[in-house]
């Protein structure tokens, strides 16, 4: 079978090459080749990536026996393994509060982990253990449904980059002590927490994304900040809260980050924005600001129009723009402050980068229709404007046609597109 | 401006061109902004001054060979260029990709020694695609490795990091095989010294010569002092004991070969196959000797026996012979689907298989 005079391809490859190769195989495979050739036999021992999921066992329906196997699979692969271990993931569903995943970070913990992903399941939250706050060499960490309590004396993760947590149990003063002592943090996600008031202080921070019910957040001091995404999930009790407050969100939320380039605005952001808005001028203005997509925002509620305004009215080098309507078609048939507009809206005012527009959702109510009159006025370099009608809207839709054909257009070339379902 | 007419009159003023040398001597001239491409090739220029003229070229890695170069050129002439779309350059490298294995091990190689990583993760994608999933077999195939690990490390118990059951039951048998292998050795040691050295004292011999009544007694001391001598050498096989036992016990029995056989095929799909492959053979030599030493037994027809002995000797070699074949069907992790016991269907649950 094996032709003698034909060389060996591949075992003399430099050993970095071999483990990029043998990084961008699913472990078990990379284990296997232990058995190809006596070159081969360690090859995989040094791997400074391990990525374990419930591909490596054999799959089966008694969820004991695939447990059982994973965690013999992983402990003993750690045993074998030689050498630094700079990734670690583990990502099932069937490890649920096994005390194996307390030995196997107490083992990484001593070899120089950098970059920690645990994404386990829906059962009882595993608690991290103490040791997790000894890798001192930590660059990212990942936790999903998991407990976290860091000690009193835990002074932060000096190298941490990017921190990610999703359904976390945390408490809100742990998070900010452990967001300020990352001197390093760049990228910050939090998900799914429930009634979060935070105060974000990360000098380093570039990317940020949060998805949940947050009471209340302040971004302190976040100078580098050049992209936000943020799905903020209203209940009744926050809405309570907000009546209440006296800060202005807009302020507390945009107020210092001159470097912004993109803003993404999920569900209720600009009606969280709204409240409590002063209607002053902003100090900011977002030079570097060059996408902004906001969703769901809801053309009855002046504030919120005033929101998007100010937000686009100060963004000189926008270039695209984006935004999804949520209009009670009913409701606002009878708009009030039509005269807005024509009064007070700011006629000098000019996007003069503004090259594509999106609306989405559109249901043709007064207020979206004189959005995008004023930004077809105002928009000497468009190139595009899409516009979808909400799918509710059959009727209107002719309507809408009309009156779009009648806007005045301060671009030659812009081109409007009425998308169809 | 005239930079087009400057062109078409001295092109070689407006482009500059790097001097490559390769390790075969040969050397070629290559647009600049392509060969800068390279790390390696920039490092050179720059730090060192060279590749401005032939007598200075680079002189490239030996990994870096002709037809190699001018792959790479082709693709750092494509990606050098910085209008191209993600796409388009993603949909280059596709095509780029497509060569035999054994150019892309040298390919990944040279652009190693380039230090061209973008290349390197490319041609590493593609290794690790062509490696994923496939058998041991194959895989050392494809890349001419040899199956240099001897006998004594594959039988070395796998350290099952998979958990397979299958790697489980192999290193069982492989241990059963060991232990074989080492007792093969013995025996044959045994065999040797028994043929060397017979024992009998003179006066068994010449009272068996003169067919006195205590021939019997003479037969059983040598029988015990074999089955002491086996016993001593195997010591650690319970299991061959036991068929000594058996052996010796129902020596006159018709069933004894036919008791071992029988069992040898009932757990051949078990995990004692081994060891019971272990008796028969041990068998073999037991009947041989009995047979050697004149000392046949009266009760079983010789013919018969010898028929027994055959079917045994047979048995056995079928099993010597089917085992390198199993090995490998055991080693190649199911990817052949033979149902030695354990199948995987489509959905990975585990089907076992009646014993054969």
């Amino acid at each position: 079978m094996d032709d003698v005079l034909a060389p060996d391809l591949i075992s003399d490859l430099p050993q970095s090459i071999i483990e990029t190769i043998l990084t961008r195989l699913p472990i078990r495979d990379a284990v296997r080749t232990s058995i190809l050739s006596s070159k081969w036999r360690y090859k995989w021992a040094t791997l400074t990536q391990l990525v374990f999921d419930e591909k490596c066992v054999i799959s089966s329906n008694d969820r004991c026996k695939v447990e059982d196997s994973l965690v013999k699979f992983i402990t003993r692969t750690l045993f074998l393994h030689q050498g630094p271990i700079h990734k670690f993931q583990l990502t099932t569903t069937h490890l649920q509060c096994c005390p194996d995943i307390d030995q196997w970070l107490l083992f990484l913990s001593r070899n120089d982990i950098k970059e920690l992903v645990l994404e386990l399941g829906e059962g009882e939250w595993f608690r991290v253990p103490s040791c997790l706050f000894n890798c001192k060499k930590l660059t990212r960490l990942d936790l999903f449904r998991c407990e976290f309590d860091p000690p009193p004396s835990f002074k932060g993760f000096l190298c941490l980059k990017s921190l990610n947590l999703h359904q976390v149990l945390v408490s809100p003063e742990a998070i900010e002590s452990l967001i300020s002592s990352c001197p390093l943090l760049e990228s910050l996600a939090l998900s799914y927490f429930d009634s979060l008031a935070l105060t974000i202080r990360a000098p380093n921070l570039k990317y940020l994304c949060l998805e949940g019910e947050f009471k209340d957040i302040c971004l302190e001091n976040t100078p580098l900040l050049v992209a936000m995404s943020v799905a903020m999930y209203m209940t009744d009790d926050i809405a309570e809260h907000f009546e209440q407050s006296s800060g202005c969100n807009f302020n507390r939320f945009l107020g210092s980050v001159p470097r912004l380039e993109r803003l993404i605005g999920h569900i209720y952001f600009t009606k969280y924005l709204s409240i409590g808005d002063d209607l002053g001028r902003l100090p900011v203005t977002y030079v570097h600001l060059k996408v902004v997509e906001l969703n769901q925002v809801s053309f009855e509620d002046m504030k919120e129009i005033l929101v998007v305004l100010r937000l686009i009215t100060n963004s000189p080098n926008l270039r695209e723009l984006q935004i999804s309507g949520s209009s009670n078609t009913l409701a606002a048939i009878d708009a009030p402050d039509l005269d807005f507009w024509d009064d007070q809206c700011p006629s000098d005012c000019t996007f003069k980068q503004l090259k594509l527009v999106k609306m989405t959702d559109m249901s043709g109510v007064p207020h979206e229709m004189e959005f995008i009159k004023f930004l077809l006025a105002n928009s000497p370099a468009l190139e595009t404007m899409s516009i979808s009608p909400c799918v509710y809207v059959m009727d209107g839709r002719l309507n809408m046609l009309i009156e779009l054909l009648r806007f005045r257009r301060a671009s030659a070339q812009a081109e409007i597109l009425f998308i169809q379902d | 401006m005239s930079e087009v007419d400057m062109a078409v009159t001295k092109p070689e003023m407006m482009k500059s061109y790097i001097w490559l040398q390769t390790a075969d001597g040969s050397i070629q001239q290559v647009e600049q902004e392509v060969a800068m491409f390279c790390p390696m090739i920039c490092h050179e220029v720059i730090q060192k001054g060279l590749g401005s003229s032939k007598n200075y070229a680079i002189s490239l890695p030996q990994r870096v060979n002709p037809a190699m170069l001018s792959l790479i050129l082709d693709y750092c002439r494509f990606h050098q260029v910085p209008g191209r779309s993600n796409k388009e350059r993603k949909s280059f490298d596709e095509k780029f990709i497509r060569m035999d294995t054994k150019r892309l091990c040298e390919l990944t190689s040279a652009a190693d020694s380039l230090q061209l990583k973008p290349l390197v993760d490319l041609t590493s994608r593609a290794l690790a695609r062509i490696i994923e999933g496939k058998s041991p077999e194959e895989i050392r195939e494809i890349f001419h490795l040899p199956d240099d690990l001897t006998e004594e490390e594959k039988l070395e118990p796998l350290k099952n990091t998979t958990d397979d059951p299958r790697i489980r039951l192999l290193n069982r048998l492989y241990a059963k095989k060991r232990k074989e292998l080492k007792e093969r050795q013995k025996l044959k040691n045994v065999e040797v010294e028994e043929e060397r050295v017979d024992d009998r004292s003179v006066d068994d011999l010449l009272s068996f010569i003169n067919g006195d009544g205590g021939d019997s007694k003479g037969i059983k001391t040598s029988k015990s002092k074999k089955k002491n001598r086996r016993r001593k050498d195997q010591q650690k096989s319970t299991s061959t004991n036991e068929a000594i036992k058996n052996h010796n016990k129902e020596l006159n029995g018709l069933n004894s070969v036919c008791c071992s056989v029988e069992i040898g095929q009932k757990s051949w799909s078990g995990v004692g196959a081994s060891s019971n492959l272990h008796d028969v053979e041990d068998d073999i030599f037991a009947s041989k000797n009995e047979l050697d030493d004149g000392e046949i037994d009266d009760e079983i027809d010789p013919a018969l026996k010898e028929k027994i002995d055959r079917e045994v000797e047979d048995f056995a070699r079928r099993l010597n012979s089917d085992w390198p074949e199993r090995m490998q069907e055991i080693l190649s992790f199911g990817h052949e689907r033979k149902p030695v016991h354990f199948s995987l269907n489509g959905n990975g649950s585990l089907r076992r298989y009646a014993s054969m």
